[in-house]
């Protein structure tokens, strides 16, 4: 008996003596708990930023707890958002510090944008304003972005369709800048409505300018749906020149293909590492065509056909910010 | 230098012997082995709320035969297969029937030596290294329930020793000394755990080792090393998980006249993180458990008593991967009512769905579910725990009855979300009468079981931070008893009742924590059963049963259900 209540004491001292670390596990449920108030107010570091020459802005504001929260920056001309979505006590430069990329198109362009900072379960909404002087420049090589309206180097062949539209469109609109490309029209006897090439001539060269490293190379363009227009295809056809000749043979020479119907009403953006580009046969992937080596310095020539099925009646879209990049995909 | 030390005598293979010796006894170079079994569920389902949707009555099952072929070539050399072909119920002509490699492997001893197996292997090492933890509540249960319980272990390859079914080789060998030490023992192993998928995934193995020395009688120290790791360059993500664990152990043994002492200590270290993974972390964590144990079998009493620390970084995945995966969704009435919520896992599918639990290690730590068990979700190793636990077991003269009881007093080493930390209370009482041995003949069976286990989990308030309080109580009876000869009566009940509040932690991929979540739960789940079983032999038998369960909960009424169980199950070893 004796020795059974030493054991209990012993047992009980090792249990009391046992140490907890200073610090704990997680976030802190005092601050979860706690009532929730603005310890510090929207504010922006740069009211007036030029992301053309590098410059960023920040968000900041500090809470009494953690919370949701998320940030929306829409541009008052062109219609863009950002967002910047969190979970924490404090909102800086970690978390909402914005270099001029978008998260739904359209691109930002050179405009005043309303910023709101709204918190889940928190019926106010903080809001601000500030002013982007320059757009976001990204590096790359634009094959087209209609900025300049057209390019006399490119050509085109349009149906003898209904409601023919094949231009260069200047208006609110656009998915960058203030200008992009119109494609649309009805043909009922044939799948294609329209297309453009654009050869590596229209830029200078016969070849377009781009690395040979077809792994590190980019494919970026955007693509608008209007709503209730479901029938369009866009394919681009991307021909090289495997022999140097100067010339694209069909039906011996590479052709890699993206085809791309859109399912969301707006703008996408459509991007592929070009050798990850496949040959298309009738919309299915096929063998190579030409020596099956992607060879992006060989390009030739670019075109972009749109199609619909001539049963299914008019079909519209539009074609914008047509670039190369290298190292990653454009991140609008 | 020679005559001093004179030390290596003699080089044996531990288990090599006994393999030899076993092979002696049995010289056919092909014995077939293995199991049947038919299995058959009659289910209906009674609910509170309105459900014309789901269908109530529901009939499964399937009958099955695991085929093992034993070949030893020579008698160093042992090969065995087994191919498992299992019909569902309902399927004819190939439809529902399934053809499985169940085991494979190699085993022998090379050069006399080292006795090795290559294939499927069951290792454990020690609990903190490499060990296979039982599922909580449904282990101990009363047999009548245990008969769908032991299905679910032999189809998942859980066995007894707590070992982890694997695939990869292992190899063990022994030196035995004539001076200052009597005997060293090495044995390692190396499985994978994953493969690659030559994408974004890595090959990930698991390899170990242990190393034992026995010194005397007196004396044995050993050290285990055991790391789980993805090998760089078997896809193309550059990223690789690195988790290795050391331990080193200590037994002491002496004999104080008629009590049987023995000390037990392990002490280690974990470490955990990813090589080029930008903004990973790297956690490091530590254990250290002492057990005292004292045996008196002239009186048949055990008292065991020890204190342990898991500190909150230890990571240990050969050690505290779970049995059970909670993300699993019954497959028998798994949505019910009219809006067809699903169906939470309960106790009662555990007893039955071998897809429930979980086959390979786990990098990260698995879900758990607080109201079976918040205290050792993880086994012995569970993270950030610390303090006492007491065993002691009484077993009667003539073997009438046995009484076991178990106390844990334990709490976190290290707060989540508060400095101050959780304390776990676990008070376990188990009784097994073997009446037979007082009432009616002796070579008949009649057992009676009791179980009582209580669980508190609490924290004090802090500021508006709630209190938590959580407890479970797990009550369970049962009882076989031979009324013919080999004709058994089965009776059983089990109860799990839980109520209270806690906060669970939400962890992210690195098994960090990143939020909490409120866990309030208040409910009772409530089995009984009844059953005969006729035994062809030891090896197998008949049983028929009817059970009832009935499952509770305050929270959500969808949840207030009933299933009444008809099973015929037939099984057999060969």
């Amino acid at each position: 008996m004796k020795k059974s209540i030493y054991f209990l004491l012993f047992a009980s001292l090792l249990y009391t003596s046992c140490k907890v670390d200073d610090e704990f596990e997680g976030p802190s449920l005092v601050e979860i708990y706690g009532d929730f108030n603005v310890v510090n107010g929207l504010d922006i570091t740069n009211r007036n930023v030029n992301f053309s020459t590098g410059e960023s802005t920040t968000f900041t504001a500090a809470f009494s707890k953690s919370v949701d929260w998320e940030i929306e920056v829409k541009g008052l001309q062109s219609g863009a958002i950002k967002r910047f979505e969190g979970f924490s006590n404090e909102i800086d430069v970690t978390n909402a510090t914005w270099n001029g990329t978008t998260t739904d198109l359209p691109m930002f362009r050179a405009e005043d944008c309303a910023v709101q900072l709204s918190i889940i379960g928190v019926a106010d909404t903080l809001r601000d304003t500030l002013t982007v002087v320059g757009s976001k420049v990204y590096e790359g090589f634009v094959a087209a972005d209609f900025e300049n309206g057209w390019n006399s180097g490119w050509n085109t062949y349009v149906q003898s369709g209904a409601n023919m539209s094949f231009a260069v469109q200047t208006n609110n609109n656009a998915a960058q800048g203030g200008r992009y490309y119109e494609m649309a029209g009805a043909v009922s006897w044939d799948w294609l409505i329209g297309l453009v090439n654009m050869p590596g001539s229209a830029y200078g060269s016969t070849y377009y300018p781009l690395t040979s490293n077809p792994s590190n190379l980019y494919f970026n363009t955007m693509l608008y749906k209007p709503a209730g227009i479901d029938n369009g295809l866009v394919l681009f056809q991307i021909k090289e020149d495997d022999n140097e000749d100067g010339m694209y043979s069909a039906g011996s020479e590479d052709m890699y293909s993206i085809q791309v119907s859109l399912t969301a009403t707006g703008w996408a953006k459509i991007s592929q590492r070009y050798d990850n580009i496949p040959t298309l046969v009738n919309g299915a992937a096929s063998g190579p065509i030409g020596n099956g080596l992607h060879e992006p310095n060989k390009i030739i020539e670019v075109s972009v056909l749109f199609l619909a099925n001539p049963t299914s009646g008019y079909s519209k879209t539009w074609l914008d910010y047509m670039i190369f990049t290298e190292g990653s995909a454009l991140e609008p | 230098m020679k005559n001093k030390l004179h030390i290596v005598v003699g080089i044996v293979a531990l288990m090599a012997a006994q393999f030899v010796s076993a092979q002696e006894k049995d010289l056919r170079k092909v014995v077939f082995t293995g199991a049947a079994r038919g299995l058959y569920y009659g289910d209906k389902m009674g609910q509170e709320v309105e459900d014309s949707i789901t269908i109530p009555r529901m009939n499964s099952g399937h009958t099955l035969v695991d085929l093992g072929m034993n070949i030893r070539p020579n008698k160093n050399t042992e090969i065995q297969g087994m191919v498992r072909v299992r019909n569902d119920y309902g399927g004819f002509w190939g439809s529902g029937v399934s053809f499985d490699i169940r085991q494979l492997y190699i085993k022998g001893v090379a050069g006399g030596v080292v006795r090795y197996q290559l294939g499927d292997i069951n290792y454990k090492l020690s609990p903190y290294t490499l060990s296979n933890t039982q599922q909580e509540i449904i282990t101990q249960g009363p047999v009548v329930f245990q008969q769908q319980t032991r299905l679910m272990n032999y189809d998942n390859f859980y066995a007894a020793d707590s070992s982890w079914r694997q695939q990869g080789a292992a190899a063990e060998f022994g030196l035995q000394f004539s001076k200052f030490v009597k005997e060293l023992q090495f044995h390692t192993v190396a499985t994978r755990v994953r493969t690659t998928d030559f994408g974004s995934i890595n090959d990930r193995l698991f390899a170990g080792y242990n190393v034992n020395l026995v010194q005397s009688n007196f004396l044995e120290i050993g050290m285990n090393h055991v790391t789980l790791f993805d090998i760089e360059g078997t896809s193309r993500n550059l990223s690789t998980f690195h988790n290795p664990v050391t331990t080193g152990t200590l037994l002491l043994k002496k004999d104080f006249s008629n009590w049987k002492m023995k000390v037990n200590v392990e002490a280690g270290t974990s470490k955990t993180y990813y090589e080029k993974f930008e903004g990973s972390p790297e956690t490091n964590g530590k254990i250290f458990d002492a057990k005292w144990m004292g045996a008196n079998n002239s009186k048949g009493l055990s008292v065991e008593a020890g204190w342990k620390y898991v500190s909150s970084d230890f990571r240990s995945p050969g050690a505290q991967t779970k049995r059970v995966n909670y993300n699993y969704q019954p497959s028998s009435f798994g949505r019910i009512t009219n809006d067809q919520v699903v169906r939470n896992l309960t106790a009662f599918d555990l007893m039955r769905e071998s897809n429930a639990y979980n086959r390979q290690l786990s990098s990260n730590l698995m879900l758990i579910q607080p109201k079976y068990d918040n205290i050792t979700p993880y086994g012995t190793a569970t993270p950030n725990r610390q303090g006492v636990t007491v065993n002691a077991r009484y077993i009667s003269p003539k073997q009438l009855f046995e009484v076991s009881a178990t106390q844990l007093m334990l709490q976190e080493t290290r707060g989540e979300g508060t400095l101050i930390p959780r304390k776990f209370m676990r008070s376990e009482v188990k009784a097994v009468a073997h009446l037979s041995k007082r009432f009616g003949s002796k070579d008949k069976l009649f057992d009676v079981s009791v179980r009582f286990r209580n669980d508190n989990t609490s924290r004090e308030p802090e500021g508006q931070v709630p209190a938590v309080d959580l407890s479970t109580q797990i009550l369970s009876v049962g009882m076989e008893y031979e009324f013919w000869d080999n004709w058994d009566l089965m009776l059983g009940i089990q109860q799990i009742q839980f109520k209270g509040f806690d906060q669970t932690s939400i962890r992210d991929n690195f098994s960090e924590i990143y939020n909490f979540k409120e866990y309030q739960t208040d409910g009772k789940e409530f089995m009984q059963a009844a059953g005969v079983r006729y035994r062809f032999s030891d090896k197998s038998s008949l049983s028929v049963n009817l059970s009832n369960f009935k499952n509770t909960d305050a929270f959500d009424a969808t949840q207030n259900y009933s299933v009444r169980q008809f099973m015929l199950l037939y099984q057999m070893n060969f």
